[in-house]
């Protein structure tokens, strides 16, 4: 793996330069393919550097030890380049309207006098595991660092959108936040849910991650949070609620984060879906987080792999866990449950007999009978990727 | 190398990189600038200029090695959804050049 790359020492003294440079307004250069740069954002530790402008930042594969990502470490994903970075929360207000009784103007005050909803949620990214797609498809080549499992504060979007008074016809709800396009001719970044889903119990307008005010990188000061759906609609820096009476057309929804209308959401490699259907919940996926790949294991002594799971709103119901690349499958203990839609840890007591090379398989399936497949569901956008990950070890 | 990280610590310090609430309830970060060199090429500088209005240049290198038509469908999508001002001539320059030094080799 590509992190494996970095010593300790090469980490110390790209960090320290990066600093330095950060400081006086630039990132070095070159930077070059396949060499990935851990960089410093505000706000955020060290991160794995896919884009500078708009910021695309990846978590390092190690902070998934914690069953709660801290929020300096959680990965940021924007979409077009003017991000905001100041913000007067006295000034700021989150406008709620459109097919409505009442115009609203809320502050965060107004905000948190809603009854106050907590919980543990897996933010992301639809494109996360994007560079493992073969054939490769274009867009932000993320790992599998595009993910976290945080702990979300914030007003029910239901009790908002209650206090407006929906008026009869409604369809649609959109959300748009403080990021703004450079050019007039690219598409503000504008997303929709349609009313049902909008007013289901657990979406909310979160103004609290794992406990504190967000990073301004991760959408202070509230974004939208749609538990187990993927985070293009878990909207940043929200500030404007606008209730449709017909379908929203922008091209976020229309055009882009579309699936193939197929039961996979897949399409053979390399071929185009015939209609498409926007992305929205969240396929079932395990990783083994330790050990990672290509690392040395001492034989006849105790190892305990670790791993996490989640699904898109479905409780994990059982992990399996193979050592011998699949031919023998047994089941892992499964950590604390956080709720249906945080991601559960698991663990699996292991110790090699033989030295060797070992592959090591983890195959999540949920509560509804979601799991995991062997081979990569192909798609062209590069969305929803959830194959059984495979990490080799080598025991001597 | 530690007289340059302990400066490095006192610049990033005296930046000010992390948030503070100091001004009141303005809550501010400011984002490193963007620097990246691309490879050389004659359409060097019309990849820099045009590329540049809505991102970074480290969009092009992040990408896989595409062929010429994926290439070609890259800069087109930049000019007819996104509306990158490029000419067809320079269209045709920049998709050589990207081709040229971040294509596949077939």
């Amino acid at each position: 793996m590509i992190y494996k790359r970095h010593s300790r020492r090469d980490f110390l003294k790209t960090a320290g330069v990066l600093t330095a440079m950060t400081a006086m307004g630039g990132l070095p250069s070159p930077l070059f393919a396949d060499e990935k740069r851990l960089v410093k954002f505000p706000e955020k530790t060290d991160l794995i550097l896919l884009t500078q402008r708009p910021p695309q930042l990846e978590t390092p594969p190690a902070y998934f030890k914690e069953l709660i990502t801290p929020n300096n470490a959680l990965f940021v994903r924007w979409h077009i380049s003017r991000v905001p970075t100041s913000i007067d929360l006295n000034q700021w207000r989150l406008k709620v309207g459109g097919n409505t009784e009442n115009e609203l103007q809320l502050s965060m005050d107004d905000l948190k006098k809603c009854e106050r909803v907590t919980y543990t949620a897996v933010l992301q990214c639809s494109g996360n595991g994007r560079s493992l797609f073969e054939p490769r498809v274009a867009g932000g080549q993320w790992k599998n660092g595009a993910m976290g499992n945080v702990i979300f504060t914030g007003a029910r979007l239901k009790d908002i959108l209650n206090k407006a008074g929906l008026k009869a016809g409604s369809a649609d709800v959109s959300f748009d936040g403080l990021d703004r396009p450079p050019l007039p001719s690219v598409p503000d970044f504008v997303k929709s849910l349609p009313l049902d889903k909008a007013m289901e119990e657990d979406v909310i307008v979160a103004y609290e991650m794992n406990g504190q005010y967000m990073p301004m990188l991760n959408g202070f000061p509230v974004r939208l949070v749609v538990p187990g759906w993927y985070a293009t609609y878990w909207v940043k820096a929200l500030t404007e609620i606008t209730v449709l009476p017909k379908q929203f057309e922008g091209f976020w929804v229309k055009t882009a984060y579309r699936i193939p209308d197929t039961p996979c959401g897949c399409v053979d490699p390399g071929s185009s879906p015939k209609k498409t259907i926007p992305i929205h919940r969240m396929t079932t996926r395990s990783l083994i987080i330790d050990p990672e790949d290509k690392t040395k294991i001492k034989v006849n002594k105790p190892f305990e792999i670790m791993g996490i799971a989640f699904s898109g709103g479905y409780s994990i119901k059982q992990v399996l866990v193979s050592v011998d690349e699949g031919r023998i499958w047994k089941e892992a203990r499964l950590g604390q449950d956080r709720g249906r839609y945080s991601w559960v840890q698991w663990f699996y007591p292991w110790k090699p007999a033989k030295p060797g090379k070992y592959t090591l398989m983890a195959k999540a399936t949920n509560s509804i009978g979601e799991s995991q497949p062997f081979e990569g569901l192909w798609n062209p956008a590069g969305y929803l990727w959830n194959k059984v990950e495979r990490v080799e070890v080598l025991v001597s | 190398m530690k007289f340059i990280s302990v400066i490095a610590i006192l610049l990033s310090l005296a930046a000010g990189i992390i948030y503070s609430w100091a001004q009141g309830t303005t809550y501010s970060i400011n984002l490193p600038e963007a620097r990246v060199e691309l490879k050389p090429g004659e359409a060097l500088t019309k990849v820099e200029t045009f590329c540049n209005i809505c991102h970074s240049l480290d969009y092009i290198i992040m990408q896989p090695k595409f062929t010429k038509p994926q290439w070609t469908a890259t800069v087109s999508k930049m000019i007819k959804v996104f509306g990158a001002p490029i000419s067809e001539e320079d269209e045709r320059l920049i998709v050589n050049y990207l081709v040229a030094q971040y294509g596949a080799r077939n």
